[in-house]
């Protein structure tokens, strides 16, 4: 299927600690899919193996089932956002769009489509380092969508919007999903995920505790935050 | 077929880093400020009737002793090529650095290593294309109708000092894919080129030091400013600089490669 991103028994170690261990899911498309788990529990690990930006000591992290340093223009199958905007701050906005998207072979206008899109149209001449957390958020995921890919993979998107700008991110990943795209997002907001996410991988301490659609995930217990904190806390059985 | 766009995009973002336009700044008024101040000392002891007072007498020689202040800015473009990308964003922002980008745009660390490599090269050879010719116009102006003739081999050195220059930028660029930050780096080799030498000091110890590569690569230029017995010859200077710059970046390759981003 195009656009399926799949991990599988994927181990990670720094130093003598291993940060990752057997973590297995599947991300399809037509569907969100909420990558849960407390801060340090490996979501930005598992991102990082699955975007080609580290390694694995033991496991697979495939992209239509071929690893993600073997695409030729990764922007136009998976667009990604990690840790902000992604930019140098001396440059603009622009800037740092049109060199993206140079090396992907992506038509210059799609530079300015994008800062439309996110909202960024009148500052894409502003230097990132003016950006507030917010405006740096919408820069990665406009960059995220420069290539127009089939996928998406986004690290703690929400973080530093404001309500409207949680908002709007939650109707464009709907409607990524349901044009048929994939979405995987990790969050550590149990009520974002909530409202978004199809289906649910859930993680602590490096270990998948919880998969499947997010009513399976939830079943048994009042709300997901329930679920969460018995999957994931220091009582909870994860294997 | 993807490797023309990462070339494409690292001159791009190379280029556009505001501390790139500072350091092609340097590299061609450095050394042209310097050929001015050189050819009015050589003038003013021409005049005179004094020529005993300066090292040199011919306006060539005032732009070569001039060349070593370009390394400055080479070294700053080769240093911030990479060390831009490390530079982590405020973390209430978000945080973050541009490798990620980098490298999620193009997996192909070998492919983005070389392009930014290639980015450099022209980058410093447009700089040398501007400062050289230049100094060499104005250190003629200055001194003029005072003037020996015209050595033999200006085109050769000239051509030395730009390759010179090149290959200390790709030398900063690769010490730098080592140490991911920019400081250490620049300082370490900015004051090496410019203020103090440790192969010129070296080579007061043993004759081996013509080996390192700034005094070896140096006599692709300096002729008789390079005050130093075994110094070998310009071609071979030349040669054995390059090896130590190709080593220095096929390892930079290897760490680049298997180094988490």
């Amino acid at each position: 299927m195009v656009g399926m991103l799949s991990v599988e028994r994927l181990v990670k170690r720094r130093g003598s600690r291993e940060i990752l261990t057997d973590v297995t899911f599947r991300a399809a498309p037509g569907r969100v899919t909420g990558l849960l788990g407390p801060n340090g529990a490996g979501k930005s690990s598992t991102l990082r193996i699955l975007l080609g930006l580290d390694r694995a000591d033991a496991g697979t992290a495939l992209v239509d089932g071929r690893p993600y340093r073997r695409l030729r223009q990764p922007l136009r199958t998976v667009g990604s956002m990690l840790d902000g905007s992604g930019a140098h701050r001396s440059r603009t906005a622009r800037n740092h769009l049109t060199w993206m998207a140079r090396s992907n072979h992506i038509p210059t206008r799609r530079v300015a489509e994008v800062l439309d899109q996110v909202g960024l149209g009148a500052v894409g001449g502003t230097r990132v380092g003016r950006f507030s957390y917010g405006m740096c958020q919408r820069l990665g995921l406009a960059a995220a969508l420069l290539g127009e890919p089939r996928a998406l993979v986004l690290d703690e998107p929400v973080n530093g919007l404001d309500p409207e700008g949680i908002r709007w991110i939650r109707g464009l990943l709907r409607g990524h999903a349901d044009a048929g795209g994939t979405v995987l997002l990790s969050s550590h907001l149990i009520s974002e995920v909530d409202q978004i996410a199809d289906d649910l991988v859930v993680i602590a301490h490096g270990r998948v505790v919880a998969a499947g659609p997010t009513g399976e995930v939830t079943a048994g217990y009042p709300t997901l935050e329930d679920a969460f904190f018995a999957l994931t806390g220091p009582t909870a059985g994860g294997r | 077929m993807s490797f023309p766009n990462t070339v494409a995009a690292e001159i791009r973002k190379t280029a556009t880093l505001p501390a790139t336009m500072v350091a092609l700044a340097v590299a061609v008024l450095g050394p042209v400020a310097i050929t001015l101040i050189n050819a009015v000392g050589v003038r003013a002891a021409l005049r005179s009737g004094r020529p005993e007072l300066t090292a040199y007498t011919s306006p060539v020689e005032a732009v070569f002793s001039a060349v070593p202040i370009g390394t400055v800015g080479a070294v700053v473009l080769g240093v911030v090529a990479v060390s831009a990308e490390y530079t982590a964003n405020r973390a209430n922002i978000g945080g973050g650095r541009q490798i990620t980008t980098t490298l999620t745009a193009t997996p192909g660390r070998l492919g983005v290593l070389a392009g930014k490599a290639i980015a450099v090269s022209l980058l410093v050879a447009v700089a040398a294309l501007v400062a050289i010719p230049a100094s060499l116009a104005l250190a003629d102006k200055i001194i003029g109708g005072y003037a020996p003739p015209t050595p033999d081999g200006v085109l050769s050195r000239s051509v030395g000092a730009g390759i010179y220059w090149m290959l200390t930028a790709l030398t900063a660029l690769a010490v730098t894919v080592f140490t991911r930050n920019g400081i250490a780096p620049i300082i370490v080799l900015v004051v090496n080129s410019s203020l103090v030498s440790v192969s010129v000091l070296l080579s007061h110890l043993t004759p081996l030091a013509r080996f390192l590569p700034d005094l070896a690569g140096m006599s692709m230029f300096a002729g008789d400013l390079l005050a130093f017995d075994e110094a070998l010859a310009p071609l071979p200077g030349g040669l054995v600089m390059a090896t130590w710059t190709a080593g220095l970046l096929v390892l930079a390759g290897a760490v680049f490669r298997w180094r988490d981003a």
